[in-house]
């Protein structure tokens, strides 16, 4: 079966960061994504522990490239500084590309 | 019994010694830790509980007395919002987003001091006027409002000082950006705050209340009324989990912070004390409304202020709040608080307001 390139961005951020970065995925219409909650140690100590509001989460998106560099500088630009945020790209190969505008 | 007794009493409450077990637990670095979902479910129990009776107690009392308390309240959390900005700004040197944060989570409320405040009462034998449970769900978001406000106006100015010292023409004063900026930002903020979970079911509880009454909560109050301390507990062993995790970010808080986050609560608590004494309040009623302009927000706090005042060090003021003005509040200052509110509800104090007002007039 035929695999279509596409990239998956994956955004490790506080919990509470969640919301801005979906609100920016949603501005460049894209509406699928998938998180889930993560723990972990980084640059702003040991994360994931006690308070809900302290928790960290993982977003992944699926996407075509073109929309890639806007997404990607949006959010490096707004939440890099003010937010604990860890972003990664990768290629990944899809079945159904049209899914994933 | 003086104010050292009292404090030492207070410590071998169960609710104390729980607190201090977690935070030795966490010290020790126990695995013990309360489930996710219990410590989610535990703050939504107390804020129901609190909700029902104050909404049954509101009942025989009526909506009319809570108006002049309910008033006075928000103009002082503002007052208090205000005033602590200033000290850490100008005293403190904090950055101006780190002081609007600190101002504003010293100028919330704190609804698990609130449960603690109550239980305290139950011990000591004391009733509380049941309308302050309205009082701390409309104190809520009054002090984070202004903030986010003040700060909004702040950036503005200084956008707007920028603007002009590259030679571009002004259009907006820094109040109207101020304004047009906040007026998005606090839209989100309201209606977040608003239909945030601590406000909708301490609401909706005070509502259930005032409907069902006395008869009605009679088949429920064995999980509202007799479990209610008994829940507090395990909660506290889970705060006292986290702030003991914290102990070490009070070293990067400072000592200013620190004598800040012990003096201010003491300040506003007593004043708050006064004020409620002097509105009426009984000698309950005055410790709790003393606490509500003392205590600080851990919870609510991180939820707005994270999204309203992004450049703030959440570091600083959930430390500050949860690891410091928690504990100090729940041990030393509800004893104070309650000293005070009993030497100015005694006999000879009111005969002396009584000579006073009498003398004045």
């Amino acid at each position: 079966m035929k695999l279509y390139n596409v990239k998956l961005l994956t955004v490790t951020c506080e919990i509470l960061a969640q919301k801005n970065v979906i609100d920016i995925l949603s501005k460049h219409n894209i509406t699928g994504y998938t998180t889930y909650e993560v723990e972990g140690n980084g640059a702003r100590g040991l994360r994931g522990q006690g308070l809900k509001n302290e928790k960290n989460v993982k977003v992944e998106v699926i996407m075509q490239e073109k929309k890639l560099q806007d997404v990607v500088e949006e959010i490096a630009r707004t939440l890099f500084t003010n937010f604990a945020v860890v972003l990664y790209v990768s290629d990944v190969g899809v079945i159904r590309t049209e899914k994933f505008v | 019994m003086d104010v050292l007794q009292l404090i030492q009493s207070n410590l071998l409450t169960p609710i104390v010694l729980f607190f201090l077990f977690g935070i030795i637990a966490a010290r020790i670095k126990s695995d013990l830790k309360i489930p996710d979902a219990i410590s989610e479910f535990l703050p939504i129990y107390l804020l129901a509980a609190i909700g029902l009776h104050g909404g049954i107690e509101m009942r025989n009392t009526g909506f009319e007395v809570m108006l002049l308390p309910m008033l006075i309240a928000i103009v002082l959390s503002l007052l208090f919002t205000l005033n602590h900005y200033q000290i850490l700004r100008r005293l403190g040197k904090f950055n101006l987003f780190d002081s609007y944060a600190l101002a504003s989570t010293y100028g919330a409320v704190g609804a698990v001091t609130f449960s603690v405040g109550l239980s305290f009462l139950k011990n000591q034998g004391v009733t509380s006027e049941g309308y302050l449970a309205a009082i701390l769900a409309v104190l809520e978001p009054v002090a984070f409002i202004l903030a986010i406000f003040l700060t909004n106006i702040a950036v503005s100015k200084q956008i707007k000082a920028k603007k002009e010292s590259l030679g571009k023409i002004k259009t907006e004063s820094e109040f109207e950006m101020g304004i047009s900026e906040t007026k998005t930002n606090l839209k989100q903020v309201l209606h977040e705050s608003i239909t945030g979970k601590a406000i909708v079911i301490l609401l909706g509880s005070i509502i259930i209340g005032y409907v069902i009454g006395e008869e009605g909560f009679s088949s429920i109050s064995i999980v509202f009324d007799e479990l209610f301390t008994g829940a507090i507990v395990i909660f506290l062993i889970e705060m006292g989990i986290i702030a003991g995790q914290r102990l070490d970010d009070i070293k990067k808080v400072g000592i200013f912070l620190t004598t800040f986050a012990i003096i201010m609560p003491t300040f506003n608590g007593i004043i708050g004390v006064l004020v409620a004494t002097v509105l009426g309040l009984s000698l309950g009623g005055a410790v709790m409304f003393g606490l509500l302009l003392a205590s600080a927000s851990f919870i609510a706090a991180p939820a707005v202020l994270r999204h309203a005042i992004p450049q703030a060090k959440p570091s600083l003021y959930i430390t500050s709040a949860l690891g410091i003005t928690f504990p100090y509040n729940i041990i030393v200052l509800l004893p104070i608080m309650f000293m005070v509110s009993s030497l100015v509800h005694s006999d000879e104090a009111i005969d002396l307001f009584y000579y006073l007002t009498q003398v004045l007039v």
